[in-house]
């Protein structure tokens, strides 16, 4: 396997410094590097959004989510994800339009001006810097451990994991937001290859579709329905994780920075369609994967505790159970997936670090330079420190940022000078929120959780500062 | 023209609400039942990977009757 690791790795290893060096330009602007130009088009766009979007938490997150909880894991995904589509309409023309009137500079900078308020881009900011940071750290461990299943003694896990910040951070410096792009293209189909050919393989271990759910039946009939066999899966489960992932391109600055920087809205649109397309594709693999490891390894991850049967999962579905060419692929797409969102998610920070300095240019760069590398540091600490389930806390990364939307979304659409109320109900909903994550606090009250009462609160918070606000013009 | 368009987007708009909260109900994800089966899909998966399907192809519609660029420029 190992000579297939270094063919397959080589040539991601070429893709990579080719599309940095077609990125790099000598004496850029600071737009191109930050912001690719604001020129990216349909196909360019649909891969860098799916690929900032499906991350390593789709890549083995998804499976191990069904593998636990069945077959709703469809519906906390993939049908969220339609309605996050068809919301990106609605919203991509907004900001778009919003940015044409303040120019772009990250989401913080943005919000910012539109409240003429400095405090809600700091809010955001912080916001952003809470909750990407670990879901960053989780993804430089996942390509770490697996890094040290391929080549066990070789180098200890920190050693993959500084050295895939290394490579992210040399990778970025070079090629700026545009070379991010091209990774994140390379990434795109390169998991989608990945994917189906081991769900494929595991769907064949079963001899078909029917054979396979009339196993998981005899196996764990919990399944194949709703709440699933540890009762997550309830209705209000779903409903939060759905405006969690409908809030993504408006509260994770990664995403909303894609929607900014295309070419048109004509290719936006177009983008937005081609990205559900997108997600049913890549979503549905890993139901015949997650199906595999319920039934064909249920014994053997059972002799695991809890919190490392999903590595063991990974491991053995992923490499030891595929031919050796296909684990090589699977491990070169897995650290694609990684590098490709962690780089997103630090540039993101960059960004909104840059949006929130008023200097010159010259030393706002160097700046948001050193805090990349400050974050990237961060998140390399934290890739030592977390052991956590990759699609909760990918979740939880979702509905904290989420919080934000209602005061974002306000700042976008209003064209009143809004009051500041929203920006400090924000911010206490997130020091609730953070309250109930650390079990300060209670995550449920009467029966609902508090994600979802603390979005309607803040949702109605919006509304009352709007009312709030000196009339002017009228809102979209 | 442009009311036409604006009427269609708002219907479009009220489908796709209408959808994602049908995926809550019991119509969808009725506790503990996985029967009828579509070619052996268990009931949740089938209705949910349908109405994923319908999001898309609304997103689809959507793109045709939506305010773009171009509009927007030539507003005042």
């Amino acid at each position: 396997m190992k000579t297939w690791i270094l063919i397959f790795g080589l040539i991601y290893a070429g893709l990579l410094i080719f599309a940095s060096l077609k990125s790099y330009k000598k004496g850029r602007s600071v737009e191109d590097f930050m912001l690719a130009g604001s020129s990216i088009g349909m196909l360019l766009g649909v891969l860098t959004y799916a690929a900032a979007l499906f991350s390593t938490f789709t890549f083995l997150g998804m499976p191990d989510f069904f593998r636990r909880h069945g077959v709703g894991a469809w519906i906390f995904l993939a049908v969220s994800d339609g309605a996050m589509v068809f919301f990106i309409l609605w919203f991509g023309y907004h900001i778009r339009t919003r940015v044409r009137q303040l120019g772009f500079r990250g989401v913080a900078g943005l919000i910012s001006n539109c409240y003429g308020n400095k405090w809600a881009g700091y809010i955001i900011f912080l916001t952003a810097f809470i909750f990407l940071i670990p879901y960053v750290g989780i993804q430089i461990q996942g390509i770490s451990i697996f890094m040290g299943a391929a080549f066990p003694g070789f180098i200890p896990s920190w050693g993959w994991s500084v050295g895939i910040v290394i490579v992210m951070l040399v990778y970025s410096e070079i090629g700026g937001l545009k070379a991010i792009v091209y990774s994140d293209a390379i990434q795109g189909v390169l998991l989608l290859t990945v994917l189906w050919i081991i769900g494929y393989n595991c769907l064949s271990a079963f001899g078909g579709l029917e054979a396979m759910f009339d196993q998981v039946e005899m196996d764990n009939v919990a399944l194949l329905s709703t709440p699933g066999p540890e009762g997550l899966f309830s209705a209000q489960f779903f409903i939060a994780s759905m405006i969690a992932i409908v809030m993504i391109p408006v509260t994770q600055p990664q995403l909303t920075t894609r929607l900014v920087v295309m070419k048109s809205m004509k290719s936006m649109h177009l983008m937005a369609v081609a990205v559900g397309a997108f997600a049913i594709l890549v979503i549905t693999p890993t139901i015949f994967i997650g199906m595999y490891g319920a039934s064909f390894l249920k014994d053997s991850l059972g002799e695991y505790p809890v919190a490392q049967q999903a590595n063991a999962f990974f491991e053995e579905v992923f490499l030891y159970r595929q031919p050796n060419a296909i684990a090589a692929l699977a491990l070169v797409g897995l650290i694609a997936a990684g590098l490709s969102t962690t780089n997103a998610q630090i540039f993101a920070l960059g960004s909104e670090l840059r949006g929130l300095l008023k200097m010159e240019e010259k030393m706002v760069m160097r700046i948001t330079k050193i805090g990349i590398f400050i974050f990237a540091l961060i998140a390399l600490l934290f890739s030592e420190l977390i052991k956590d389930q990759i699609a909760m806390l990918a979740r939880v990364s979702f509905a904290g940022t989420a919080l934000m939307g209602p005061m974002i979304l306000l700042g976008i659409l209003s064209r009143r000078k809004v009051s500041t109320f929203i920006i400090y109900a924000s911010l206490l909903g997130l020091i609730v929120f953070l309250l109930s994550l650390t079990g300060i606090i209670p995550q449920n009250y009467f029966g609902i959780r508090l994600d979802l009462i603390l979005f309607a609160a803040l949702a109605t918070a919006a509304y009352i500062s709007y009312q709030m606000s000196p009339h002017s013009t009228q809102t979209n | 023209m442009k009311d036409k368009k604006l009427k269609q987007w708002r219907i479009l708009r009220l489908i796709a609400l209408g959808l994602c909260l049908l995926t809550f109900t019991p119509v969808v994800i009725p506790k503990g039942v996985f029967t009828p089966e579509l070619f052996g899909i268990p009931y949740s998966l089938w209705t949910s990977f349908l109405i994923t399907v319908a999001l898309v192809w609304l997103t689809y519609l959507g793109t045709k009757v939506h305010r773009t660029d171009e509009e927007e420029e030539v507003r005042p």
